[in-house]
Order: C-alpha cells, then sequence, then structure tokens
C-alpha cells in the first residue's frame, strides 16, 4: 500500500473487500482459540488461586490462604527448587551444542549423516525417549552402566538414587534438545559473513580471538533465543519426571514443580491450590523472561 | 539472524501492519459473529443426538487392548439387546484420572464411567454419581448376594464412613494381590513345596530364601535370589499380619508409629540389608525384580489375576501360597477395585444402571473378560468353575478367591477422601530400605506429617 493511497480516501474494489473478509476469517480462527483456550482459562485458574476447589464441585473463595499455604509447603519448595537444579542442563546443552555445530560446520565428509543423527532425538517421541533411558538407567541391565563397567566403574541405580537421579534426567534431557540448538547455531555460523573472518585474519587474529570476537557476537541472538525457550521449556519439564519416576523420585529428589501441580490437581483434588501454585510459576517465567530481554536490548549491537 | 531484533519478533507478535486501524472494528464485528457461530456449533453437537431419537449413552474407562477388545464384544451385545448406541472413550491407565476430571470440570460427566473407592466420597459429595441402591436392589437379572462382598462393599457410603450405606456403583472386578512361588525352583533345590492353605512364618519365609539365594554357575556373583518386593506393595501385607494398620478404625488417626508397624518395616528393609536374600536394595523400587521374576531367578513374587495371562508364558511352573505371616499368624493381603458407576447428569439414568449391571454381573460378559485373562469372575458361580479348571496355571486359584472372600483387605488410602496421607509414608522412606534409618525413627518422623494431610483430607470431606 503505497502513501498516496493512504492520504486520499481508499477506494475498495469488491475483490478488495472480499479478500479482506476471508482475511478476517482466517484471523478468527487462532483469534477465537485464543479467547477461548488460552485467555479464558487463563483468568479463570487466577480466580481459581483464590479459591478452595477440588475440581468436582464450585469454587469457593478463600482468599490468600493457597498462597500462604504454598509459601510454608516443604514439597513445594523442593518442587521448585529441583526445576531450578535441573535447568544446569541448559548451559551444558548449549556449549556442547556450539562445539558439535562448529564441527559440522567444517567442510568435511559426513556431515548430514552427523547432523541426522544428533537431530534424531529432537523430532522422537518424549514418552518414547524416556522408557528409553529409564532402561538404559537400570542399575543392573542398563547401558549406561554396562559402558561404565568397561571402564571398571561400578555405575549407581541412576533413578533409584537421590543423588543420581537429577544428574541422570538432566543428561537425557540435554541429550534430547541437542539436535535443535545445534541446527539453530548451525544456521547462525554459515550467515556469519566471510569477509569478517577475512579482514580478522589479515590482522591477525587468531582462531580463538576469531571464535571470541566475531562468532560469539555473531550468534548472540540464536544464543537469546535458545536460552529464553530453554527456561521456559526447563520450568515446565514434566513428561520425562511423570514417566521416568512416577512418584517424584526418591525422597522427592526429581519431582518438578509442574509434576507436583499437576499431582496436586488430578490426584489429591486440590485444583485451587494447584492454581496458585500455576500462577506463582507463571509469574516467575514472566520476571526471568522480561529481565532477559532488558539485558539482551543493553547488549544490541548492530553492523552496517 | 545478524539483527537480535530479528528473534525478538519471533518470541512476541509480528509487527503489525498500517492496515490493522482500518480493519480493527470489522475484525471485532467478525469475530463476534464467529464466536456466535461457533456456540451454535457447539449447542448443535451435543443436541444432534437426541433430535434422531436414537439414544447414545457414553462409557469412560482405561485399560489396554485386551480389555478395550473384551469391553467392545461385550457392548455390542448391550446396544443391540437395548436398542441403544454406547459411545467408548478409553484413556491408558496414566491419563484417566485427568481425563475424567477434565470431563467433570467441563461439566461433561460421562453416563458411565470407572472410579476407584478412593473416589466415593469426594464424588457422592460433590454429586458426581448416582446413587443406584434402589435399581440395583430392585433387579430382577441381578443376584447381589451372588457378586463379592467385597467389590460392593467399596463402593458403599453412608455420608462419613466408605463401605456402608448407599450403593454408589459395581464392581469392574476385584484384585487380589496373591503370593506366589517358583514351583520349578523348589524342586530342582529339593525343597519341599510350601502348605497352599498355612501361610508361613516370617522365619520360615526368610530361611527357604536364604537357601534359595545362590551363585549357580560358579562365577563368584548371585544369580538367584529369594525374593524381592516393593514396599509399595507389599509393606501392607507385612504390617498387617503383624497385627499393625495404617489407621484407627474412624479413618481420624494415622497410626504407622506403632512397634509392631516399626517391626515389620524394619524386618521389610532387613531382607535387604541384614539377610541378604534380595537382588540389592535399590532394585526393590524397579521393575526389575519383575523381570527377574519372569526369567526364573526369583523364588517368591507377588502375583495378581492381571498377571496370569502374561504368566501362562513363563518356563517354569509356579503356583500360589498365602502372603507369609507375621506375629498374629494370620496372612493378610490387599484386594484393588475398580468401580463402574452412572454419572448424575445422565439423561437415560435406567439405560446407564443397566450398563453397569451388563458390565459387572453379566455372565456371558464377565465370561469374555474372564477369558481374555485379565481378571478374575465377578460372580461366585463363575467363580467357581474358573477355579475347577485343573488346565491351566496357577492351581491353587482358590487362593484368590480366599483372599477376596477372607484375608483380604481394602488399601489403606482407598477409604479416605485423597491418597495424600498415605503417599507421604513412600515419599521418604528410601533411607529406611538402604539400611541408612531405623525404621521406628523413620515412622515416627512421618507419623505427624502423614496426621496432617489425613486431617487435611477429613476436613475437606467434612468429617473428623
Amino acid at each position: 500500500m503505497s502513501t498516496e493511497v493512504l492520504r486520499t480516501k481508499p477506494r475498495r474494489s469488491r475483490l478488495h473487500r472480499r479478500e479482506h473478509q476471508v482475511a478476517l476469517l482466517f484471523i478468527a480462527i487462532p483469534l477465537i482459540g485464543f479467547l477461548l483456550f488460552t485467555l479464558y482459562p487463563l483468568l479463570y485458574s487466577v480466580y481459581a488461586s483464590f479459591t478452595s476447589w477440588n475440581g468436582l464441585a464450585a469454587p469457593k473463595f478463600n482468599g490468600l490462604d493457597n498462597y500462604i499455604k504454598m509459601w510454608n509447603d516443604p514439597y513445594f519448595l523442593k518442587a521448585m527448587w529441583n526445576t531450578l537444579f535441573m535447568m544446569i542442563g541448559i548451559p551444558i546443552g548449549l556449549v556442547l551444542s556450539m562445539a558439535l555445530a562448529l564441527g559440522l560446520n567444517r567442510k568435511m565428509r559426513g556431515t548430514t549423516f552427523f547432523r541426522t543423527v544428533y537431530y534424531v532425538p529432537v523430532i522422537s517421541s518424549i514418552a518414547a525417549i524416556a522408557i528409553l533411558w529409564q532402561w538404559a538407567y537400570n542399575g543392573d541391565f542398563g547401558l549406561v552402566n554396562q559402558v561404565l563397567d568397561i571402564f571398571g566403574i561400578q555405575g549407581p541405580n541412576w533413578l533409584a538414587d537421590k543423588d543420581t537421579v537429577k544428574p541422570a534426567l538432566i543428561i537425557m534431557a540435554t541429550w534430547k534438545g541437542l539436535g535443535y540448538s545445534m541446527l539453530l547455531y548451525l544456521a547462525a555460523l554459515q550467515s556469519v559473513p566471510r569477509y569478517l573472518y577475512e579482514a580478522a585474519s589479515l590482522d591477525g587474529a587468531g582462531t580463538w580471538q576469531q571464535f571470541r570476537n566475531i562468532t560469539m557476537p555473531m550468534v548472540r541472538p540464536v544464543t537469546f533465543f535458545l536460552v529464553v525457550t530453554s527456561i521456559i521449556g526447563g520450568s515446565q519439564i514434566f513428561i520425562e519426571i511423570n514417566i521416568m519416576t512416577p512418584l517424584g523420585g526418591p525422597e522427592f529428589s526429581s519431582a518438578s514443580i509442574v509434576w507436583y501441580i499437576w499431582r496436586q490437581a488430578f490426584n489429591n483434588l486440590h485444583m485451587g491450590y494447584a492454581s496458585a501454585m500455576s500462577i506463582v510459576l507463571g509469574l516467575i517465567i514472566f520476571v526471568i523472561t522480561v529481565i532477559q530481554f532488558r539485558l539482551n536490548r543493553r547488549n544490541q549491537f548492530s553492523i552496517d | 539472524m545478524s539483527d537480535p531484533r530479528a528473534v525478538a519478533s519471533t518470541l512476541t507478535a509480528q509487527p503489525i501492519g498500517k492496515d490493522y486501524v482500518m480493519m480493527k472494528s470489522r475484525l471485532i464485528a467478525a469475530s463476534v459473529a464467529m464466536i456466535a457461530t461457533t456456540g451454535l456449533l457447539l449447542s448443535g453437537c451435543s443436541a444432534g443426538a437426541a433430535d434422531t431419537g436414537e439414544k447414545q449413552l457414553t462409557f469412560m474407562f482405561r485399560g489396554g487392548e485386551d480389555e478395550k477388545a473384551a469391553y467392545t464384544t461385550a457392548i455390542k451385545a448391550f446396544e443391540e439387546a437395548n436398542d441403544v448406541k454406547v459411545k467408548i472413550i478409553v484413556t491408558t491407565a496414566d491419563d484417566y484420572s485427568t481425563k475424567l476430571k477434565a470431563a467433570i470440570a467441563g461439566k461433561q460427566i460421562p453416563d458411565v464411567f470407572y472410579i476407584g473407592p478412593g473416589d466415593v466420597q469426594a464424588y457422592v459429595n460433590n454429586g458426581i454419581i448416582l446413587d443406584i441402591t434402589e435399581y440395583v436392589e430392585g433387579s430382577d437379572t441381578l443376584d447381589l448376594d451372588n457378586i463379592w462382598d467385597y467389590g460392593v462393599d467399596s463402593y458403599r457410603f453412608d455420608g462419613s464412613l466408605v463401605g456402608q450405606g448407599a450403593i454408589y456403583a459395581l464392581p469392574k472386578d476385584v484384585g487380589p494381590f496373591s503370593f506366589g512361588y517358583n514351583k520349578t525352583m523348589f524342586e530342582a533345590a529339593g525343597i519341599p513345596l510350601p502348605d497352599p492353605d498355612v501361610p508361613l512364618t516370617l522365619d520360615q519365609f526368610v530361611d527357604i530364601s536364604k537357601q534359595l539365594t545362590v551363585d549357580l554357575n560358579g562365577d563368584g556373583e548371585l544369580d538367584q535370589w529369594g525374593t524381592g518386593l516393593n514396599v509399595q506393595w507389599s509393606l501392607q501385607s507385612f504390617a498387617w499380619s503383624n497385627g499393625a494398620d495404617f489407621l484407627n478404625k474412624d479413618r481420624t488417626k494415622v497410626t504407622v508409629d506403632t512397634p509392631e508397624f516399626a517391626e515389620a518395616l524394619q524386618w521389610f528393609a532387613d531382607l535387604s540389608n541384614v539377610e541378604g536374600i534380595t537382588p540389592s536394595t535399590a532394585q526393590a523400587q524397579t521393575l526389575d525384580t519383575y523381570q527377574r521374576w519372569m526369567s526364573g531367578q526369583i523364588a517368591f513374587f507377588p502375583v495378581g489375576p492381571w498377571d496370569v495371562s502374561t504368566y501362562a508364558d513363563l518356563d517354569f511352573d509356579y503356583d500360589l501360597i498365602p502372603y507369609p505371616a507375621g506375629k498374629t499368624g494370620e496372612s493378610a493381603t490387599w484386594v484393588g477395585t475398580l468401580g463402574i458407576a452412572v454419572g448424575s447428569t445422565t439423561e437415560y439414568p435406567e439405560l446407564s444402571e443397566k450398563l453397569v449391571e451388563y458390565l459387572s454381573a453379566d455372565p456371558t460378559a464377565q465370561q469374555t473378560l474372564v477369558d481374555a485373562g485379565v481378571q478374575i469372575p465377578n460372580l461366585k458361580d463363575t467363580a467357581d468353575t474358573w477355579v475347577a479348571d485343573s488346565t491351566t496355571q496357577p492351581a491353587n486359584k482358590q487362593e484368590f478367591l480366599d483372599i477376596v472372600n477372607d484375608s483380604g483387605r481394602a488399601l489403606p488410602a482407598n477409604n479416605t477422601y485423597n491418597a495424600e496421607w498415605y503417599d507421604e509414608l513412600f515419599t521418604n522412606i528410601q533411607p529406611v530400605l538402604d539400611g541408612t534409618q531405623t525404621a521406628a525413627d523413620y515412622l515416627k518422623e512421618a507419623q505427624p506429617k502423614m496426621q496432617a494431610f489425613l486431617d487435611d483430607a477429613n476436613a475437606q470431606a467434612g468429617i473428623g
């Protein structure tokens, strides 16, 4: 639409009108979906969080009781801590996928093969992967311990020991997410202009300096994107926990916050309390994300 | 990709064009129209079935392929006999409670659905399920005396205690958690077979287990063990037969801090830590012992009716015995059950009740399910012929029935408003199983926490 058209009164042909109507219909579908299936439940759960509600009868208003209860609930705090702890996997995953992307960005034989290999876990169902790893972590017959055995290391019973269950889950989650991060990094690496490297090497910059001062800043947007989405995804970790340690692990050591919310809501008839915890979780994620965007804006730069 | 904002914009909404302002009012108009249409469509759906004059019931249950197939066949016969369409909604065991509760919260209660005995209190108090006493007692085709008392009583509720009063569901099945032994292994070791009617004492049980915990191939590592039990499913039995219990009679007090309870739990933990007759401490938590039992490495192992079809393919012979008994000398174990209830909002209460009766107690339908090897018969007379059938394992099927009739009890959390207090017992139990904390200490710590959860549950249920 040119500026001239805007200044004069817009003339609309019938075709133009029809197309707009059709376009509106297309927009209406996701919009209604959003209102009905996202906004309405969201508002309702805000309301539910101030009620005593068992999910069966009508909610009864009880003010801030749920929020006070939460503060004194050791399992809530433990589940929060577990969730936070398992995010250690995010930086590890980023470093590994960056390394992989650098490796696979080189001109050598078989890169396509390896890219596929690392991407397979990403497209596999998380439920299937969780069951697979559950076997791999089995204390006696598990693949993980069999490999350790070759090196003479007696592996623990990963999922039944409160000290190893979280690392076990982190390893699995990292393995699963590796391919996705790697692919994004690969794309970012390939869009870094070659002339920057040429100029740098003419100025005598070594490989490490080039990586530090060219590659890293150039792929920053991708790193930012991955950090934000991983943290959001990481706070919602649930399926693998529920499959691999259905009771929240030994001494509640692998229970994530979403797992605990789910259990309170659907097993213990505390839908109101669960709603309150979800609101708190939602707010935490929101605040973290806002902070990240702020930090990112401060560090923005552009090359012209 | 070099502009960070490009990424940021994928996270937030896409930039909005100038045309937006012009469109705004029409956008709103169009969305209102769409919402109105959607509303019409939705209401149209629910009215559709009634318009054509065809009656439709929904039946929601959980189960594997075997059960689905068996139920589909059984329900087809019901549809033909009653000129009704039954819509089947089947979920996996894991999803069931989530999906059912979502349906209830959305005011779409199925006409007929599974409930656990633990749900009865909450569902009745909140008006989710119908009282079917009148229908059940008045039915010509149903003989209550022919169904296991335990199965029916689990779904009775008098407003304060589950187990007595009006009937709210009929049993889908009863699942006695029995105890089995590897007959082939006993014979190979020359150990006399245990008596099928008299329970072993705990000492006898440990003794035999020790004799069967051996290194068969001489590589210096054990490859056959006496037993390997999961604390969550077997502790009840040993606690009960030792004279302990989880709750008092009124279900108002948690009683796990008694010496009898501590003794039973300590003995259970010592099976691994002191006696060394299980594969290894942590293994009791995993499924391993189940796989080992099936590959013939374990002498004693629990057997439920749902295992019988799988165990038919085992390479060894097995049979049932009563659970070993503690101080009281009386064997005890739990009986699981699921019930079939009628939703309170059903359009066709009579037909729904008929479907419940049919699924729970119709002889032909029962035969279909029993033949599938997924459950024991609900009807006493069908069960008698089933026990007498000597062509299938285990030989001592009578033990299953004895448990249902006599030595079996409900799982502790079955009759309380929710299971939070009971789950608490197992959440932090690992140090006891590892031998780093004594059972008595642990139970003393756990009791107040469990009591708090129980008080909370009873308060919500309006009792105690």
